[in-house]
């Protein structure tokens, strides 16, 4: 019984990790602007949006990122979808914007910050936590 | 009085970063931001005097550096910007502002873009950012590489750069390009012309067509980064000679012309970033072939420098990291007779450097800096690499070697800075 009792315990490991980790992309929702023609982004095309190294999707529609300036949801999104500590991200804007690269994006302080400036600017696109409310605003897909 | 009034403004600096985070405003309804950071160090060394400042005693803190920008996005594809600085380090920078960078950019697409302008050199991991204290944990960068008195050298360009980046397939990663033209203007207030007066030259003017490129392989093994840099530079020295200070003749005044035969930089470097932890290593090779002294004469330089460096943030407060710097350099100069080199082993020939550092971040815009440098050897005279006869001795150096120069030398430096 004492192998079988194992591989029970080893298949639940797998399971709860499996299970945390798909919560924990799951704890951030991507909102934009309704001028923002797709209904989902790729999670290449959503970096390089929030990398500053491209200012339109594939479909043409033109984007600019908002960020948080802290929280959960910020924290897991650089995590996540950045791939980077918060000192690595802030570091990497200073050095775009002080070799003329790209300027500042823009940060607010809540979810509902975030909310409010996507609602009322053209191309914006920002996270936030999940069962945060998102009216006003359309929610992207993530591939 | 220059020298207070740029104290002052310093001090201001340094007392209102504050008040200055995200500094916007609205022009012809586009949003313009202005940033800025300033720095000052303090350096002591337990032997010789480094980087022109005289470090052996008390040590120095004629270590400062500004700078400031404003930059829009006038379009999506297009935006505008410049960017000003200023540095006092011993005797290189004066207080002397200049125009940092100022450029027009325009980016089609991702895979293409096009500066024009003056425009920051991208040479390696560090050319072009080389002044951004703030951005790394070490206070000095390795010096075999990034040297602070050859800051210069290759630093921008008057031109144009074309860029971008792309993909051939996922699975291969991601690739970034620059290729670049224009116009090497060099500082009269760097390393070289400041070795050049012990000679008797006063150098005015320094520039020349350069050109060049960099390719840069963001591998499919995330966090892994691998490129090379080249730089060709055909450069012109112009100025005054006093034959009187080094070659006996008349005390009098004369024009003076050095000319680039061939000069070339060649870099390859890799990062690795694994979580908190950064490993990089660059080596460059720099190929010198001078005709001086209004012709008359020869001169080769051919440093060759590689570092490697690890950083790890500790806390979200502290970073700690260590590098190690090699650089070796040959030469060959007939002013008067032909002088050679001495061997690699000979501290006129090399210098090595051991370091580890810790920077604390105090506040998100303030960071203060403890380093300390172990180092072997001091490389000569005969090429600006730190160490200068005019603040370590008298004249130049006794034939090949630089006796008054002792050969280990130990360095603490301090930094701290602000950015906004």
């Amino acid at each position: 019984m004492k192998p079988f009792r194992f591989h029970l315990v080893v298949i639940a490991a797998a399971m709860v990790i499996l299970a945390s980790a798909s919560a924990s992309a799951g704890n951030v929702k991507i909102v934009a602007n309704s001028s923002v023609k797709a209904d989902s982004i790729s999670a290449d095309e959503l970096r390089s949006v929030f990398l500053e190294e491209t200012s339109s999707l594939r479909d043409g529609s033109h984007v600019e990122p908002v960020l948080e300036k802290g929280g959960p949801a910020h924290e897991e999104f650089v995590r996540e979808y950045l791939g980077k500590s918060e000192s690595d991200l802030q570091s990497y804007y200073r050095n775009l914007v002080f070799t003329g690269k790209a300027s500042m994006p823009k940060s607010v302080v809540s979810d509902a910050d975030v909310v409010a400036y996507v609602a009322k600017t053209k191309g914006a696109i920002g996270y936030i936590s999940a069962g945060t409310s998102a009216e006003g605003v359309k929610t992207l897909g993530v591939k | 009085m220059r020298k207070a009034v740029l104290y002052f403004l310093f001090a201001c600096l340094c007392a209102a970063p504050a008040h200055l985070l995200a500094q916007e405003f609205k022009v012809f309804d586009r949003t313009v931001q202005v940033h800025g950071f300033a720095s000052q160090g303090f350096v002591h060394t337990d032997q010789n005097n480094w980087l022109t400042m005289y470090t052996s005693r008390v040590g120095s803190g004629e270590f400062t550096d500004f700078g400031a920008n404003a930059s829009t996005q006038i379009t999506d594809r297009f935006r505008v910007g410049a960017q000003i600085y200023d540095r006092n380090v011993g005797h290189l920078g004066n207080w002397h502002p200049e125009l940092d960078w100022a450029y027009a950019d325009f980016k089609f697409r991702s895979w293409l873009g096009f500066r024009a302008g003056k425009v920051k050199t991208v040479l390696g991991l560090y050319n072009d950012t080389q002044d951004l204290d703030f951005l790394r944990t070490f206070a000095l960068l390795p010096q075999g590489v990034y040297a602070t008195d050859m800051r210069d050298a290759t630093l921008s360009h008057v031109g144009g750069d074309a860029y971008g980046t792309f993909s051939l397939a996922k699975p291969l990663g991601k690739f970034s390009y620059t290729v670049y033209g224009g116009d090497h203007i060099e500082s009269t207030d760097g390393g070289y012309p400041y070795l050049l007066q012990i000679h008797g030259i006063y150098i005015n003017h320094s520039s020349g067509p350069t050109w060049g490129g960099d390719l840069r392989w963001m591998t499919p093994a995330k966090g892994l980064l691998v490129g090379a840099s080249y730089e060709n530079n055909d450069l012109t020295n112009t100025g005054l000679l006093n034959p009187s200070v080094a070659l006996g003749g008349p005390d009098v005044t004369v024009p003076y012309w050095e000319k680039s035969r061939k000069e070339f930089v060649q870099q390859f470097y890799g990062e690795y970033v694994i979580g908190k932890l950064k490993i990089d290593a660059e080596y460059r090779r720099y190929w010198r072939d001078f005709t001086i002294f209004n012709g008359q004469f020869e001169a080769q330089a051919a440093p060759k420098s590689w570092y490697t460096a690890a950083d790890y943030r500790l806390t979200k407060r502290l970073a700690l990291g260590g590098y190690y710097s090699h650089f070796i350099i040959n030469w060959v100069v007939t002013v008067p007779n032909q002088v050679e080199a001495p061997s690699e082993s000979s501290p006129d020939r090399h210098l090595y450097d051991k370091v580890v550092a810790a920077r604390f971040d105090l506040k998100t815009y303030w960071y203060a800096k403890v380093e300390g440098h172990f180092m072997d050897g001091y490389a000569g005279f005969q090429y600006p690499d730190g160490f200068y006869p005019q603040v370590n001795q008298a004249g130049p150096c006794a034939g090949n070697l630089c006796s008054s120069l002792k050969p280990s030398i130990n360095a603490l430096v301090l930094k701290t800075g602000f950015n906004f």
